[in-house]
């Protein structure tokens, strides 16, 4: 259990609340935060604290914390950052063991702000305060038990099952807002600004464990902890199956740096955030529309056991534009049994579509609605329905959403509903919104919604895969080759030496060896057995085909010098300044599908593995996924499988399959390396040769950064 | 000035900007967590006590003001 979540109850369900800081003058945030606890019907007691007033809002006001009589849970501090400390001080005197600090001046000010709000924390953890903030809204809590506003957001959320976390105080006004003009409930709402003490993954644990809250919804600024993050996220949905939606924000603000490696130029920090939440299971939204659509999903019907859906409409075109989101997005549409079908055709008119999507006609009436969505409910075929309604003359608007709410409260599947155009349908949305049955706009978010609470379920059924470890690989002689560079000051290691690292941790390499003359390396690949590969060894060169460096098919000992003599004369021409250590030797293996394996490590969530199309063009073709290390077994296959190399590699169009299997496991050994040798700052083994099933696969080049 | 006398002017500014009885100010007083200053009076307290002792106090020091006893230090260090 995190540290700061034994306080947080006291933060949402306080018998007391102290408010230091308040004012008289309305319109203030310190007097409009008195006012909001007093005006939601909070079930405690409210001691106003003000060096001046005697009075605010007709409530006794103290002039210091400690001068309350009385014990007090929770102390919201609005003063001025300059005496924030004073306040906390006193907090911590009065035995006060949580606080909301909503004032601003702190961290995000500069230097000045930072000392202040590190004091705040010091004389937190003296006196075991947790507290929230600084420079944020503050605490909503709707739960009848508390009903807490300890914010300045203009009006109380309806109660709901929705958890907000949100870094930006702002946001959350709007948010509010948002929510309340579609009867969108919260159980908590937390506002937690510069996350001084008590940060968003205290809070995500606090929801996991919240009876009231069913899906957990955060707005992220940055992420200082990734891999806490991951974990908790992690835990929460394992053991409680509860969703986390996220918003990070900044996506396009940092791309990916300009970097030596292939991994470093295409893993940017927001490519990175996304693999991470995937591998978590947190569902990233792109903004609040569409993570208040999927959140409206998970809060308010059961999730889909399986794809396959019942479009009931009384129009023709809107069906068919569902049908195709639909499928677009993975769903089916269900086939309906003899059964259903029977009862279709017994009560809808001859006219009517009795196949999926079923076509009610447009002059449908509620009780033509009622039989078709029941009817399409009980079929053991519809995993849940969709129902569609565009307005006519005739059409009894409120009246078929009032049915709607009646069937799906009869059974255990999903409805989701798209009333199509605003005016006229705006009663029955209503009706539907406050009834908590999922409406949207457009058929294709209300599908997209429904694919993304289908594969929630589905990943929740997925077995835990443990993380193998490789007993056999060599850390000391992978570190002695990496520390020997570091202490000779080198940020690369060329092929050769990359190699050896590779090797030491099993991953399949080619054997080799460093030519400083023509003969020597005609020697050498003799040695090897013919055919072999050359190639350039040069700290100073790091893509080699692009100077020339390298060749291929090298079948004789004479072809072998010459070639020797042309790498070296390229790259003296090419890149007259480069330092030359000598050509590489390596044997060369039959043409395989040409991947990409690489590591970056992230300030945030350390050790980043990069799976992908590799070759040349890797940067050109951007097919790659990101893991963040461990990788398990599972997620290898996976990593796989999300790029389009995986076709290749699966045989497309007459192909070979190749060796997933392997490559599986190279993918899991490169996890174990990222982790046992900090000193690599990023690495690429591109190509690695992938070739037939059961054959293996090979690194073909690599290169690590330190 | 002595500064018993200093302490005495600079308790006259307070009660007058932040109207309370400058017997009541305690030496130690923080203007805002104990007196109640909020931030316009904060601005006016600056401003009087340039003009009660004829000083110039730059933002970034009179930001650093915060206690009765800081004022008296400050003018204080102005006036020897």
């Amino acid at each position: 259990m995190p540290d700061k979540k034994h306080n947080l109850e006291k933060v949402f369900y306080p018998q007391s609340v102290a408010i230091a800081g308040a004012t008289k003058v309305p319109g203030t945030v310190p007097y409009d935060i008195v006012l909001n606890i007093l005006k939601t019907d909070y079930q405690g007691i409210v001691y106003p604290v003000s060096p001046r007033e005697k009075y605010i809002a007709g409530v006794k006001a103290y002039k210091y914390i400690i001068d309350i009589p009385d014990p007090v849970d929770l102390a919201i501090i609005v003063f001025q950052s300059s005496v924030c400390h004073l306040a906390m001080e006193q907090c911590g005197q009065k035995g006060i063991k949580a606080a909301v600090v909503i004032s601003a001046g702190f961290k995000e000010v500069g230097p000045d702000g930072l000392e202040r709000e590190r004091r705040l924390v010091e004389i937190a953890n003296k006196y075991d305060i947790s507290f929230i903030g600084p420079n944020c809204l503050g605490v909503i809590n709707t739960d009848p038990i508390s009903m807490l506003n300890a914010s300045f957001a203009r009006k109380m959320p309806e109660e709901g099952s929705i958890g907000f976390l949100s870094q930006s105080g702002a946001l959350c006004t709007a948010v509010l807002d948002y929510a309340r003009a579609k009867h969108i409930g919260f159980s908590k709402f937390v506002s937690f600004g510069n996350k001084a003490d008590v940060s968003e993954i205290d809070l995500l644990y606090y929801m996991g464990e919240d009876p009231k809250t069913k899906v957990i919804l955060m707005y992220l600024e940055e992420i200082s902890e990734g891999r806490a993050l991951m974990k908790a996220a992690q835990d929460i949905i394992r053991q409680t199956g509860k969703p986390i939606l996220a918003i990070k924000s900044g996506r396009t603000s940092e791309g990916a740096s300009a970097a030596a490696s292939h991994t470093g130029s295409l893993a940017g920090s927001d490519e990175i955030v996304d693999a991470a939440f995937r591998q978590a299971g947190i569902l990233r939204c792109g903004n609040i529309e569409e993570m208040f659509n999927k959140a409206i999903a998970f809060a308010y019907q059961p999730l889909p056991k399986g794809n396959r859906v019942a479009i009931i409409t009384n129009a023709g075109g809107p069906g068919v534009l569902t049908t195709d989101a639909a499928i677009h997005e993975g769903l089916a549409l269900a086939r309906f049994s003899d059964e259903t079908t029977d009862i279709f055709k017994k009560h809808l008119p001859a006219t009517a579509n009795v196949k999926n999507p079923v076509d009610v006609i447009g002059d449908a009436r509620a009780d033509r609605y009622n039989i078709a969505v029941s009817a399409a409910m009980k079929d053991d075929g519809v995993d849940g329905a969709f129902v569609i309604l565009t307005p006519q003359s005739m059409t009894d608007i409120n009246t078929i959403a009032s049915e709607v709410v009646t069937v799906a409260r009869q059974f255990d599947k999903p409805i989701y509903t798209s009333f199509m155009g605003e005016a006229d349908v705006a009663s029955g949305i209503d009706i539907l919104q406050r009834n908590k049955i999922p409406h949207y706009i457009l058929p294709e978010s209300m599908c997209k919604s429904f694919a993304t609470a289908f594969h929630f379920r589905e990943n929740l059924r997925v077995p835990e895969d443990g993380i193998e470890i490789f007993k056999q690989a060599d850390k000391e002689r992978a570190h002695a080759i990496l520390n020997t560079a570091i202490e000779q000051k080198r940020s690369y290691l060329p092929e050769a030496e990359a190699v050896n690292v590779l090797k030491a941790y099993g991953l399949p390499t080619l054997e080799g060896g460093v030519a400083h003359s023509a003969s020597e390396a005609s020697k050498l690949a003799s040695k090897i057995g013919y055919p072999v590969v050359m190639k350039i060894m040069s700290d100073d060169i790091v893509h080699k085909f692009d100077v020339k460096g390298v060749v291929l098919n090298i079948d004789s000992p004479t072809v072998a010098e010459r070639a020797y003599t042309s790498i070296i004369e390229n790259v003296k021409r090419l890149v007259p300044s480069a330092r030359i250590q000598g050509v590489l030797v390596a044997e060369q293996i039959p043409k395989g599908e040409e991947v990409i394996l690489g590591m970056k490590r992230d300030p945030s969530f350390g050790a980043v593995i990069m799976f992908g199309f590799g070759g040349i063009f890797v940067e050109v073709f951007k097919d790659v996924s990101f893991r963040v290390a461990p990788v398990d077994k599972f997620s290898a296959y996976r990593i796989i499988d999300e790029t389009k190399a995986s076709l290749l590699l699966k045989g497309a169009r007459g192909r070979p399959k190749r060796d997933i299997e392997t490559l599986a496991v190279c993918l899991q050994r490169l996890s174990q390396l990222a982790l046992e040798c900090p000193q690599i700052k990023e690495l690429d083994i591109n190509p690695m040769m992938v070739l037939e099933e059961g054959k293996g696969c090979f690194v073909a080049d690599a290169k690590i950064m330190l | 000035m002595d500064s018993a006398e200093i302490m005495s002017r600079v308790k006259k500014v307070i009660g007058q900007v932040l109207k309370i009885d400058p017997s009541t100010i305690d030496d130690k007083a923080n203007f805002i967590f104990d007196l109640g200053a909020s931030s316009m009076q904060s601005i006016a307290l600056v401003a009087g006590l340039e003009q009660e002792f004829g000083i110039e106090m730059e933002e970034d020091k009179a930001l650093q003001v915060q206690t009765v006893g800081d004022a008296v230090a400050f003018i204080t260090s102005c006036t020897h």
